[in-house]
């Protein structure tokens, strides 16, 4: 179990951030502290996908001079698909920010919890 | 013939392209030719695909010539080349319904924008069927989500936003637990491409079993809410029934869509019947799905706004499609391909048909609808054969869902399955006949109403009547189409 956590502890701590982020963006009424809660989500992921990709002792694969081999560098594709993660994010986040500011003229609050109704429906 | 194989490709570019073009053009009525014109060109491509999938049975587009493992590729069986042409078509129709009316719900200056979202939105849809790449989907799933966000607070009121708030969150939450499974996946077997993902984990399932479970669990919830799975569907009332007529035909009909299809694709193409045969999933989909179909139809017995009762109705049928999956066997399965079809078509006409109900007479409630039938007969009559093939009258495709999913049922040796899906097809019964029967009929209902008065120009109801004729076409033609999606079901 110890031995678990030392050597897998990048990848407790995203999915512990991954909770945290899940758990605000669901669970609080703040619109702001919920695109807050998307941010940590999303990257935790990106945080997550980053460990898979790194090896220890190895270079970025950047040839800098002489090649050195294959064993030499870290996989470039989880770096790379992150580039365009976060790219998404950054779209997400600005979309639902704009959406905060019509709702904040529409309803003069950013408390998700003032507005909906309670139909049960 | 290897240049045809890019035509699927050439489609998504084709509406990408056209989608940035029309916010810079000035008249309204060259964006709506434009746009009618692409959806056009885009269905006859898809359909050649698909007559090209009927001669070869399967072929791959490989993009920029990297071949699969590493290169991202378009893998195109019989059941995506049937989506496809169904995304298309239902696209088509509603673009050419909205070209007469759509100024008259939205303002006049957002007319061009909401062509470049339906277009953006069917490419997106597109891509997620067709692609095999996990992470290309992902990014598709997320360009649907804006659009389909977009396509409905371009109302701009306060119920609008509301409720785009409620779809973005939900639909993030979503996209965050697919994109965590996509990194589980690629943590163990170092591949996105899904047949290449697909045979590592078939070897190295022994040791991986929870990380499997785990990532399992995050794209069936993930991809459940944006496709509006039974408990994780409360955005979607509120979404499909505050949103303008044509987006809400196309959020029901299509959008939810396409995240089952990718969720049956990564169920069945990915995980493979192995590995999902030693888990609770398929019955949790099955459990799912089941309460759907009978409380959709519950909560759209109660409602009194007719957008929001057919809005329920469609979690009642996506219920349906979430059945045949959790069945588990190779007649569920495509049952719940065909019941896609079937879904898609029937119920973009039923929302086209009560938008043109709101449209005509500024009446939202089921009690005001009373006698619609000789206001507006053929719009009625199209609702009227719409709701037929949801309660499921012989030869409409709803029928040939409901009893091929019966059989199957059977086939999967649990009887008390069949009474769920009768009472679910009498719930349906219970709300939309009285709407039909209040139209037609009753002569307190028909006092004072002048016959046709309300109704549309002939011209204006051609698109629904094709949407109709397709939906008789699905249903009669059951056959061939059921053998074609079998043939491509995964080996069991």
């Amino acid at each position: 179990m110890i031995s678990f956590i030392t050597s897998h502890y990048f990848q407790i701590g995203t999915v512990i951030l991954f909770g945290v982020g899940f758990m605000t963006l669901l669970l609080n009424n703040n619109l702001i502290r919920k695109i807050i809660g998307l941010n940590i989500m999303d990257t935790s992921i990106f945080l997550f996908f980053i460990t898979i990709g790194y090896t220890g002792g190895r270079e970025a694969p950047i040839i800098n001079g002489a090649f050195k081999g294959i064993d030499a560098y870290v996989t470039p594709i989880p770096t790379g698909l992150m580039l365009t993660g976060i790219v998404v994010a950054v779209s997400t986040t600005a979309f639902a920010l704009a959406l905060t500011i019509l709702f904040y003229e529409r309803f003069g609050t950013i408390d998700l919890s003032e507005v909906m109704d309670s139909r049960g429906d | 013939m290897q240049g045809l194989h890019l035509t699927s490709l050439l489609s998504i570019l084709i509406l990408m392209i056209t989608a940035f073009i029309m916010p810079v053009i000035k008249q309204r009525q060259l964006v709506t030719k434009i746009s009618l014109a692409t959806m056009g060109v885009v269905l006859v491509m898809l359909a050649l695909v698909a007559v090209d999938v009927a001669r070869v049975e399967h072929y791959t587009a490989t993009i920029g010539h990297y071949d699969a493992p590493f290169g991202i590729t378009f893998d195109i069986g019989p059941i995506e080349a049937v989506v496809g042409v169904l995304f298309a078509f239902v696209s088509t129709m509603v673009v050419w319904y909205a070209s007469f009316g759509i100024h008259k719900e939205i303002k006049e200056n957002r007319v061009k924008l909401f062509y470049t979202l339906i277009h953006l939105l069917l490419a997106s849809l597109l891509g997620i069927v067709f692609t095999s790449d996990l992470f290309n989907s992902f990014v598709f799933i997320e360009v649907s989500t804006l659009a389909a966000c977009g396509l409905i607070a371009i109302k701009d009121k306060p119920e609008n936003i509301k409720a785009t708030m409620k779809y973005l969150i939900l639909s993030s939450l979503g996209s965050g637990l697919v994109l965590m499974g996509i990194a589980y996946l690629y943590s163990m077997t170092g591949h996105l491409n899904m047949r290449a993902i697909h045979e590592t984990l078939q070897v190295s399932v022994a040791g991986n079993e929870r990380a499997i479970l785990v990532s399992l669990t995050m794209f069936t919830i993930g991809l459940g809410i944006k496709a509006a799975m039974f408990p994780l569907h409360i955005w979607l009332p509120d979404a499909h029934a505050s949103a303008p007529g044509p987006s809400s035909a196309i959020l029901s009909g299509i959008v939810i869509k396409a995240p089952v299809v990718l969720l049956f694709k990564v169920l069945f193409m990915v995980y493979g019947h192995e590995i999902l045969k030693d888990t609770v999933i398929l019955n949790l989909i099955l459990i799912f799905g089941a309460t759907g179909m009978i409380m959709g139809s519950l909560f759209a017995r109660v409602q009194t706004d007719l957008k929001r009762m057919v809005a329920y109705s469609s979690v009642a049928q996506m219920g349906y499609i979430f059945f045949g999956f959790g069945l588990g066997n190779a007649m569920g399965m495509t049952i719940a391909i065909y019941h896609i079809l079937a879904h898609g078509l029937t119920k973009s006409c039923l929302f086209l048909s009560v938008s043109s109900f709101i449209e005509q007479t500024g009446q939202r409630d089921i009690d005001n609808m009373r006698g619609i039938g000789r206001e507006m007969p053929i719009t009625l009559a199209i609702f009227s054969l719409g709701g037929l093939s949801m309660v499921g009258i012989p030869m409409l495709p709803g029928f040939v869902s409901k009893w091929n999913l019966a059989l199957a049922a059977i086939d999967y040796g649990q009887i008390f399955l069949l009474l769920i899906i009768l009472a679910s097809s009498l719930l349906n019964v219970s709300y939309y006949f009285p709407i039909i029967i209040n139209g037609y009929f009753g002569n307190a209902n028909l006092e004072g109403k002048i016959y046709k008065s309300k109704m549309k120009p002939v011209r204006e109801l051609v698109p629904l009547i094709l949407l109709s004729i397709m939906m008789v076409i699905v249903g009669f033609g059951s056959g061939p189409i059921l053998d074609w999606i079998a043939s491509a079901m995964p080996s069991l």
